[in-house]
Parts: structure tokens; sequence; C-alpha cells
């Protein structure tokens, strides 16, 4: 077995290491206006055609328990997954509709921008509102991860992972969940039972 | 199969630029003790793991580093000799006397001292392999802390004082178990997730505990659950890491991609992924503690069991040893709060966490 021992020399220059890696990892101060390029598969035709509407699954948290809950709406059907994706977060935003169901996401929190990697990897940039969702409780926390994370990667196939940013930059955590990389869904959290509290 | 960790520490405070330059570094020996001692002196301050590999040690760094002397070798039959290894790492040379390895951190200026314990041939001052076997040690993480209240109860109360109690006492019970109990924090103050991880790290704890009180918006939620890693974060990362070093670097598509685009694993640091990996050896075992822990808090407290759960806890992520985080009530839930107000009730939960602990650590 091999030991580790750690030298806890000193700092780590990791903000350093960051900029250094890419030099990429810090905000876009404001977004681009123009929105994202088309993946080459998306013909410009799709866009054009007639608006055909297609249901999506949303997650939001549960008002009784520590699960989210389902919710169907439609959005309209779009060929790229940036565009569904959009659509599906501001329904999401929105807030739900169902009883029994709470909000994912503090008031106010928008979209700044999403954007979907051919490897599977979305990246969605909140407003600053969503730190709110560091409330000091892991329950809710991972709740409102989730419901971001499901809600997306259960629609759309090319997404199978998100990142979340908040204002442009990344956060490496609301004070529990590691959110420095994209993050694949929690399907144990719509399966749980519904046993009364 | 050795596998290469590297661990770093603190690495939320460095905020130096990232320098081209090699940071300079002193290199000594000093074989006239028991020991083989060797310090490296630092021109500033970087972050080091020492990995224990057969028949050497390599101190690998965080950023390019240029020693002096750049190599050397020893008459000595514990370190035969050290010299480069890439840009970033010494190799010291263990010889057939050595041991183990241990390791401390100076100030003003910045070194790290490596003592290479072991036996000299012919001297009776031999070192055994396990000398005088000291205590293992668990390692308590009361969560929050500082200006990180973490959950706040209807009538006050805060996570980051009761977090702090609860550690205290279960430090208490547990140290009756022949083991040594190190607080990751022993005061009300702030300490960054990988400074907690880390001092596990640092103290090779058999345990980590990480202790929290959960808090929602749903008043009625009430109950203990105990959770280990999700593992399923960093499957990416752990499939890719083993051609990592030589996949070409692919800049980002900026017109897709904008330039907030956060790492992806090849544009990590392997040193990061490497931390962010290290727990998932320990599932297991992390499991099957978070089990005791869980049946021994139903049973004591009788409140809701809200069951084992796993998730992307960073604190967890780092820790080499099993690793897991302790929700231990719903300070939210003005019942559970009034509970987490009686000394009694904490000392029963204390005492249930150190019961499965007990279980999972027993020597036959």
């Amino acid at each position: 077995m091999t030991r580790h021992v750690l030298s806890p020399l000193a700092v780590a220059l990791v903000a350093a290491l960051a900029a250094c890696s890419g030099g990429n990892r810090s905000a876009p101060e404001p977004v681009s206006a123009s929105p994202p390029a088309a993946p080459a598969s998306a013909s410009p035709s799709g866009d054009s055609a007639p608006l055909a509407k297609s249901s999506v699954t949303l997650y939001f948290p549960s008002a009784e328990e520590n699960t989210l809950v389902a919710e169907i709406r439609e959005i309209v059907d779009t060929k790229r997954p940036e565009d569904r994706g959009a659509q599906i977060l501001a329904a999401l935003l929105d807030g739900p509709t169902t009883e029994g169901a709470l909000p994912a996401v503090p008031a106010g929190t928008t979209l700044r921008r999403l954007w979907v990697r051919d490897t599977g990897y979305a990246y969605a940039d909140f407003s600053e509102e969503l730190s709110g969702a560091a409330t000091g409780g892991s329950a809710d926390e991972i709740l409102t991860v989730y419901a971001i994370v499901n809600s997306l990667t259960e629609n759309i196939p090319e997404i199978r992972r998100v990142g979340i940013l908040v204002a442009g930059r990344e956060r490496a955590t609301f004070g529990h969940l590691d959110l420095s990389r994209p993050l694949p869904p929690d399907l144990t959290l719509a399966e749980r039972p519904q046993a009364a509290e | 199969m050795k596998t290469l960790f590297s661990f770093v520490l603190a690495w939320s405070i460095g905020a130096a630029t990232f320098a081209a330059d090699p940071i300079a570094v002193k290199v000594s020996t000093d074989t006239s003790g028991a020991s083989t001692r060797v310090v490296l002196t630092f021109a500033k301050k970087v972050a080091c793991a020492v990995i224990e590999d057969p028949g050497r040690l390599k101190v690998a760094c965080e950023v390019a580093i240029s020693a002096d002397p750049a190599s050397g070798t020893l008459d000595d039959p514990i370190l035969k000799g050290f010299g480069p290894e890439g840009d970033r790492t010494i190799v010291l040379a263990t010889g057939p006397g050595y041991r183990r390895v241990d390791t401390c951190d100076l100030k003003n200026p910045t070194r790290l001292v490596i003592d290479l314990q072991g036996a000299r041939t012919g001297k009776a001052v031999a070192v055994p392999a396990t000398p005088s076997k000291p205590l293992p040690v668990i390692v308590l993480d009361p969560g929050h802390g500082g200006v990180e209240t973490g959950a706040i109860g209807p009538t006050g109360l805060q996570e980051k004082d009761l977090t702090l109690d609860l550690a205290r006492r279960l430090k208490v019970v547990l140290e009756k178990q022949s083991v040594t109990v190190v607080l990751t924090r022993d005061e009300d103050r702030v300490l960054p997730l990988d400074d907690r991880t880390a001092i596990a790290n640092h103290n090779r704890a058999i345990l980590f505990v990480s202790l929290h009180l959960n808090a929602s918006k749903r008043k009625t939620a009430v109950g203990a659950e105990t959770y280990f890693l999700a593992t399923a974060a960093t499957d990416d990362e752990a499939r890719t890491l083993a051609g990592l070093e030589n996949k070409a670097y692919e800049p980002p598509d900026t017109q897709a991609a904008p330039a907030a685009t956060p790492a992806t694993p090849s544009d990590r640091g392997l040193e990061l992924i490497l931390w962010d990996l290290a727990q998932n050896s320990y599932i297991a075992e992390s499991s099957r503690l978070a089990e005791a822990v869980q049946a021994e808090l139903n049973t004591a407290t009788g409140v809701r069991d809200r069951g084992v759960r796993q998730a992307p806890f960073r604190v967890l992520m780092g820790a080499t040893m099993p690793a897991i985080l302790i929700e231990v009530g719903f300070i939210s839930n003005p019942e559970e709060e009034a509970r987490f107000r009686n000394d009694a009730y904490k000392d029963k939960v204390a005492e249930a966490i150190a019961a499965a602990v007990a279980s999972v650590t027993a020597r036959p």
C-alpha cells in the first residue's frame, strides 16, 4: 500500500494555477450578446420549421420531502440543445405550478447563458441571486443543484453533466457540494419513498 | 500497483501570480542522527506532497522547482541519494535500511523537513517498521465556523457552535477507545473545506468524520442522515486520468464556449484531479462506516431515519481514508433544535457515533 504523506508546506497557488491552465475560467464580462455557435449538426432550416412542441419533465424540490417532484411542461421543439435547455431552465426558474412543490432556486434568479459542449457537458450560468442557495443546510442545497442538473439531463440527450456558474464565474461550492466540475444527475432524489415526515 | 496521489493544502488562500520561473529549493541532508534528515528550503511558499513508493520517495510540488544541488549521493543505508524527476519532483532513493518517513513543515524560511527512519547496518539503533505502535488517529470535522455560521435554528442555535460542541463530546467518548482524536477546528473560525480534509490526510487518520446539522425550508424535515461520497461526479476524470499527461490540450472553441467555460478534465491540473479522486479508493469502507453510524443514530435517538446517502460533498473528496459526513439532525426543525439544546441528548448522539466507530475499527 502506498502511503501518502501530506506536506502542507504552504499555500497552494490554485488561483494562479487556474489562471494558468487555460486562462479561461474567469468571468466573461458581460456575456456576448450573440448566441453560441450552432453545432455542425444543426441545420438552419430546422430553426425555421413550424413550431412543434414537446413535453419535458422538470424537477422541483418537494414541499414535504427531501426529494424532487416531477412536473410536466411543454417547450418549443428546437434542434439546438442550448435552446431547449434554456427553455427548460426558464420554466424551472419560473417556479412550480404543482401543489407540493417548492421553487428550485432563490427568487429573482435568472439564466445568463447556457452552452453545451459536444462532450455532453453543459454549463449553465445564473445570475448572482443563485448564491442564495447557500442557505446553510445541505438538504436544500442538494435539491437546488439537482433540480437544475436533473431537469437538463433528463430531457436533453446531448447533456449528461451540468456545470453551474454564478454571474459568469465558477463557484466551488454553495457550502457543501463540489461544484467545480459538471455534475451527473442524481436519479435517487426522485425515487425516494414518500413516507410521511 | 502504486497509485500516486498528490495533495495540496489550503488552496483557497493562494493568490500569488503563477511564476514561469522555477522556485529555488536548497537541498541539504544530514545522516548524523538516528534518522536520515533531508531539509528542503524553498524560496517561496510551495505546496508539495511526499509520496512513498517502493525504493523511493517522491517530493512532488505544485509548481516547477529548481533544486540546489540538483542531485547527490550519500553513503547511507537509509538514503542512497536524490535527484530530479521532471521539473516539479525530487526523488529520494531509499536504501535497504529505510523503514518509514515522517515530515514536518517549518516557516521563515519555508522548509520541508523529511525524516527517513530506519536502521543503519551494524548499529543498535534500528527502528522497527512499526515503532511503539502510535495510537490510530481519528479526525473529527466540526462543520462551518467563524462567519460561516452554517444553518441557524428557529431560536438562534447556530450549526457552527453545535457541530463544535458535538465534536468535543465525541472526542471525549472516542478517546476511551484508545484512539487519538484530532479536531479540524477547536475554536470558532473559518476553515476552508479542503484544509479540513488535508488535516485528516496529514495526520494519517484512519477515519474522517465531518459533523453537520441540516436545514430546510420544509420545517417538518427531521432526522439524521449519513453521507459518503458520490463518486459518479468524478467518473469521467477517473477514466481519462491514465492518458491525461500525454493528451494534447485542445483549446476551447471560443465561439461556442465563452471565456467562462470552466475546467474540463484535460485543463484541470493533474494534482487537483488526483485530490478529487483520492476518496474513490475508500468508498466501500466509507459506506460501511456510514451504515454503522446511521444504524446507531437511529437506535439511540429514535428520530426519523433518513438513511445513508451519497452526494459529491467537497469536504470528503480529498480524504485518503474512510470518510463520512453526518447530518445529525435538522436544526431548522423546532423540536429537533430544542433536543440539541439538551446536554444529555448531545451526549447520546456522541455515544452513538462512537459506538459505530468502534464497530468498524474493532481489532480482532
